[in-house]
């Protein structure tokens, strides 16, 4: 509200160079003087309006129905053929309206920034101040500004690669993008909350199976994530104790398991661990009767965890390495001196430290877990199927079960729904731990 | 580093033991790749453990039968887009996390909880959406393509070196200040060379999405075989039509991806040990 | 003036006539998909289809993607699809609902007289033809080695189960596999049909199904009876495996290992509460479509009929051991001298069409196998099912 106020107060105090540029951005600069500066406002103008009327307009004005000209098929007698006259795409319509929104809010930012400049050029002029030219504003990017370089492409990129298409898989779960809905031979539309209460309560089977499905994810993110941490902390502790020798070695082999790629090891795990496969073959040696790893549910469960942490174990390695070694060595010393013994040295120094710079390694790995698709799908995909379950396995996890609604039955909006609710539980989660956490509260600490 | 005499210490011999059972169970599969990549007869899944003839074969085939499977040429593909990749992603993370970390302006606070929201965001339900952007700007089916899908929102992942940056002291940046550095002086001299272990990890990691990411590319790549990556080249030699005859050479496949990745761990290993420890915190 | 004028409409008219003399070819591009295995094969073909069509100058590329993967490819971005691609036959209904492929007008009549029924039946979604059969090989049958079961074995589960633990082998199956489990349902006259609605429609829990499913679990249960996948058949049959149930995809593998004791035949009957029953199978074809969003229907028509003619049918079949679709094709002496074709041909006339399974059917189908499999009889056979059916119907 703030900046609406702003702007027409900024307006009613402007000088006439300032209220021109509130129709041709970049006046403020380049009448004052400012040329390139000016110039690139008008630039992104231009720009912006030929991108609104040549496309993102005629977009916008589907948006409402999602497109209503269905594909008309006309016979030719002459070729025998039918001739398909295309009909409206209803995704691309959503995607790309979606699209022309960012663009336009982006716009809004630069425009107001356009008055900004204006206005602040204008008060510099009248205080008889002489105003920036483009080094000092160069300059400037790169020392007080630095915080704006630095993000601008990091930004850019975040809002093409996942702030765009997030929002594009959150407007699918309101429409009836489903099997009976495909474009482009199909049109959807817009259906409100139906996907919403279908999950929750109209079909009891699919209310069933969300609940024991996300029970288990919890789980599995529990497990999976601190069996990691700790034993990867463990583990560097050890390679790292002075004394022992040949860390190279002992790191080497760890790390070995992370060049192989992951579907591959995982694949052959799943071979290794089979009914026929070559862990019972060995166990058979033994005499030890075949183990169900994979094909009984408990077992099966047992087994994706103990997997997980042959596979991420080399990884908390690595990390936990890198930052033990960045443990100041003064505070040892002082503790040192203090006379502290190895076992509180851990627990006043180390532990404190690691949770200190790890908590947000730590949420990314749980909701990394959340989410995590590899492991699942490669290694049991999410069996040992159950009847119990509306389309889903006893290790299935929300993210594998909506990768599989959408495979099997193309139901797009149905895994949406699904895929928002997952976003909500691990963003909700994440954000509370992360601002309750030491890390954040004592940001500068040790610094 | 002096390698002085140590006295027999017990907990030493523990910690041995633990280590060698570990890495027993860590290296068996790798093993058991290795083994099942220099072996004779064809299939997936062999009644037996040990395979009963060696050959190189796998290996060779690999390389002089490419009219099916041409994995010289997807190895290339891959090596490009992984350097790429981890360029621009090293270059985003940094920038994010240490702006994040080291300096102060209006907003950090809520671009830090958006980003930490946003990163949570499981990547492959929005491929389709991802496609069809490339494709808006005239980039799908290309390498481009999947370089920017796999570094493009690197930024996203700037908790674990925000969480380096934050330990590094200050009066450093402070002392700077005073010489005349300006912010970006100050990250470029003074932080980068700090952060050699998070700058390493942050490249590994990049390095290697492109290596074992199967589902992006073949959404990206569709029926461009030439622009295909070694993962999804891979795995087409275990569809089913394929999995009999080709398994040994997957497996010698993948050994072959192993490699160069270790070989990058073991030689960026040194910067953990050496880099760090010796670092600016002493002062 | 005149002169001029003259002139200009000598030179008009001697342009026109120049024009009309030179007149170029049209060029005509066109992308097919096919699968890696198939590339030369199909460069081969369309050499040959451009050297039968000088008409126009063809311009056509390959591309890869294969029949199994056809499907999703097409959906994820159908402009960006081949104009003639191949793809297996499970995948029709949903490539025709997206409107994905253009429907079959022109030799409508030929490419229904010249190839088999069940391909043809295959291809025809809403009475209407949308594809061109290309082979009739995508289905399962049993093969077996010769050395353990006689040829009247075969014929009965129960028999070659018997004989199997007498030899101390086994008989493989992948049963926690909707494709493979519906031999015995369909087998036990059960229906799998979309309804009205559009829903799927299955009455695999009436008596008969129970039938069946008590005959799955008394299979599972046999000392003889071994389950897993593909590898697991082609690592084993000839040393731990007598027998298994699979498809012309692993004939080179299994004839390898098999030797001179190579033999496959249709699926066995079983026993169904005390009467014998035949099992049934999924009919599969590969099939030949073109997109709905090309620009030269007529042209890419007339290359998916090329590519799938009796001719090139034949070489399919030459090249790479693809069962033919077509009726000549398939009746011809190589065909059937072909163990794996003769077997697949014979179990074919029980077979049934998969057109009508929708997605919904293969996981609630994949757990009552893995359930049977794991040996878990916490429940009635008639409860699991009737849960499986209430799942399948959605």
């Amino acid at each position: 509200m703030r900046f609406i106020k702003n702007y027409f107060m900024t307006f009613a105090a402007g000088d006439i160079i300032t209220k021109i540029s509130y129709l041709i951005m970049g006046a403020g600069c380049f009448l004052r003087g400012q040329i390139i500066k000016g110039l690139l406002f008008l630039f992104l103008q231009a720009s912006f309006i030929v991108y609104l009327f040549n496309f993102g307009l005629g977009q916008l004005k589907l948006l409402p129905t999602l497109g209503t000209a269905t594909r008309v098929e006309v016979w030719n007698e002459e070729l025998q053929i039918y001739e398909y006259v295309q009909g409206d795409n209803s995704m691309l319509i959503l995607l790309f309206s979606v699209m022309t929104i960012i663009i336009i809010l982006a716009f809004l930012v630069i425009y107001h920034l356009n008055i900004k400049t204006a206005y602040n050029n204008q008060l510099t002029k009248e205080r008889g101040g002489k105003l920036n030219n483009m080094i000092r504003d160069i300059r400037s990017l790169f020392d007080s500004n630095l915080h704006v370089t630095f993000l601008t492409l990091p930004t850019i990129g975040v809002v093409t690669f996942t702030i765009l298409p997030l929002i594009f898989m959150i407007l699918i779960a309101f429409t009836n993008y489903d099997q009976s809905h495909q474009p482009p031979g199909n049109l959807f539309t817009w259906v409100g909350l139906e996907n919403f209460r279908n999950i929750f309560w109209n079909d009891p089977l699919q209310a069933r199976t969300f609940v024991g499905i996300l029970q288990w994810t919890l789980i599995w993110a529990f497990f999976a994530t601190f069996s990691n941490y700790i034993l990867g902390m463990i583990l560097a502790l050890m390679i790292n104790k002075k004394g022992i020798r040949l860390k190279k070695l002992w790191r080497t082999i760890f790390v070995m398991t992370i060049a192989v790629p992951q579907f591959v090891s995982l694949m052959l795990m799943s071979r290794l661990l089979a009914d026929q496969g070559a862990m019972n073959v060995l166990l058979g040696y033994l005499g030890i009767g075949p183990i169900q790893f994979l094909t009984n549910a408990l077992y099966a469960r047992i087994t994706v965890i103990v997997v997980n942490i042959w596979v991420g174990v080399p990884y908390t390695m690595l990390i936990t390495s890198g930052i033990l070694m960045n443990i100041p060595a003064d505070l040892y010393e002082s503790a040192r001196i203090d006379g502290a013994n190895p076992v509180k040295t851990f627990t006043r120094i180390t532990l404190p430290y690691m949770l200190f710079v790890t908590t947000p390694y730590l949420i990314t790995q749980f909701v990394g877990n959340i989410n995590n698709f590899n492991v699942i799908y490669l290694l049991t995909g999410g069996g040992p199927l159950s009847l119990d379950y509306y389309q889903a396995g006893k290790t299935d996890l929300l993210v594998t079960w909506l990768y599989k609604l959408t495979v099997n039955n193309q139901d797009y909006n149905l895994a949406s729904a699904i895929g928002i609710i997952i976003f909500a539980i691990s963003a909700a989660m994440s954000l509370i731990v992360y601002n309750m956490s030491s890390s954040t509260k004592k940001e500068e600490t040790f610094q | 580093m002096k390698t002085k005499r140590r006295k027999f210490s017990f907990s030493n011999l523990a910690i041995y033991i633990i280590l060698s059972a570990m890495s027993v169970v860590w290296i068996m599969p790798i093993l058991w790749l290795i083994m099942t990549s220099f072996r004779g007869e064809p299939g997936a899944w062999t009644p037996y453990i040990f395979p009963k003839e060696y050959t190189v074969a796998n290996y060779t085939r690999l390389f002089t039968e490419t009219g099916l499977f041409n994995y010289p040429r997807w190895f290339i593909n891959t090596l490009i887009v992984a350097v790429f990749t981890c360029v621009i992603s090293t270059i985003l993370v940094l920038m994010t996390s240490y702006t994040l970390s080291r300096l102060r302006f209006r907003g950090r606070k809520g671009i830090m909880n958006i980003g930490l929201i946003l990163g949570m965001f499981p990547g492959f339900m929005s491929m389709i959406a991802i496609y069809f952007i490339l494709k808006a700007m005239g980039l799908s089916q290309s390498l481009t393509a999947l370089v920017l899908v796999y570094s493009g929102a690197a930024g996203l992942g700037y908790f674990i070196a925000k969480g380096f940056f934050d330990t590094i002291p200050r009066v450093l940046d402070e002392a700077a200040i005073v010489d005349g550095a300006n912010q970006n002086t100050i990250f470029w001299r003074i932080i980068l060379p700090l952060s050699k272990p998070i700058v390493v990890y942050t490249v590994l990691m990049s390095f290697i999405a492109p290596w074992v990411d199967f589902i992006f590319v073949s959404v990206i790549m569709k029926d461009n075989y030439n622009n295909y990556t070694i993962a999804l080249g891979l795995y087409q030699m275990i569809t089913r039509e394929n999995i009999y005859r080709y398994f040994t050479q997957f497996c010698a496949g993948a050994v072959l991806i192993a490699i160069p990745i270790t070989i990058l761990f073991i030689y960026m290993q040194k910067y953990y040990v050496e880099g760090v420890t010796g670092g600016a915190v002493k002062g | 003036m005149r002169k001029i004028l003259a002139i200009i409409l000598t030179l008009a008219m001697f342009g026109a006539v120049l024009a009309g003399c030179k007149k170029e070819p049209e060029t005509i591009t066109l992308k097919v998909w096919g699968s890696q295995e198939d590339q030369a094969m199909l460069q081969e073909m369309i050499d040959a289809f451009k050297t039968a069509h000088t008409d126009a100058n063809y311009v056509i590329t390959l591309g890869v993607v294969s029949e199994a993967d056809a499907k999703t490819k097409v959906l994820e971005d159908p402009a960006a699809a081949a104009d003639v691609f191949q793809f297996a036959n499970d995948q029709i209904v949903d490539l025709v609902n997206a409107g994905a492929l253009y429907e079959v007008t022109r030799n409508k009549a030929d490419i229904i007289a010249a190839n088999m029924e069940g391909s043809i039946e295959a291809s025809t979604v809403n009475d209407k033809l949308y594809a061109y059969p290309s082979t009739a090989d995508n289905g399962y049958f049993m093969y077996y080695d010769k050395s353990v079961f006689s040829a009247e074995d075969v014929k009965s589960l129960d028999t070659m189960l018997t004989v199997a633990d007498a030899a101390g082998k086994k008989v493989f199956m992948d049963v926690s596999n909707g494709w493979y489990i519906a031999s015995f349902f369909l087998g036990a006259g059960g229906k799998l049909t979309v309804g009205e609605d559009g829903k799927q429609v299955c009455d695999f829990n009436n008596a008969n199904g129970v039938k069946a499913g008590e005959a799955i679990k008394a299979f599972t249960a046999h000392n003889a009876f071994l389950a897993g996948d593909d590898a697991v058949l082609t690592g084993g049959i000839g040393t731990t495996i007598a027998a298994g149930v699979s498809g012309t995809w692993n004939a080179e593998a299994i004839s390898e290992k098999l030797g001179e004791n190579y033999a496959a035949t249709k699926l066995p009957e079983f026993n169904m509460g005390g009467t014998q029953a035949q099992m049934s199978s999924f009919a599969g074809f590969k099939l030949v479509g073109v997109s709905s969003q090309t620009q030269a229907p007529v042209a890419a028509m007339e290359l998916a009929e090329w590519l799938t003619n009796e001719e090139n049918q034949i070489k399919r079949f030459e090249t790479r051991q693809m069962g033919p679709a077509n009726i000549n094709a398939a009746n011809s002496e190589e065909v059937k001298a072909n163990v794996a074709l003769a077997a697949l041909a014979e179990q074919n006339q029980h077979a049934v069409s998969q057109k009508e399974v929708l997605g919904g059917y293969w996981v609630p189908a994949e757990a009552f196998g893995t359930a049977m499999e794991a040996k878990d009889y916490s429940k009635t056979i008639q409860e699991m099912l009737d849960e499986m059916v209430a799942q399948i119907q959605g």
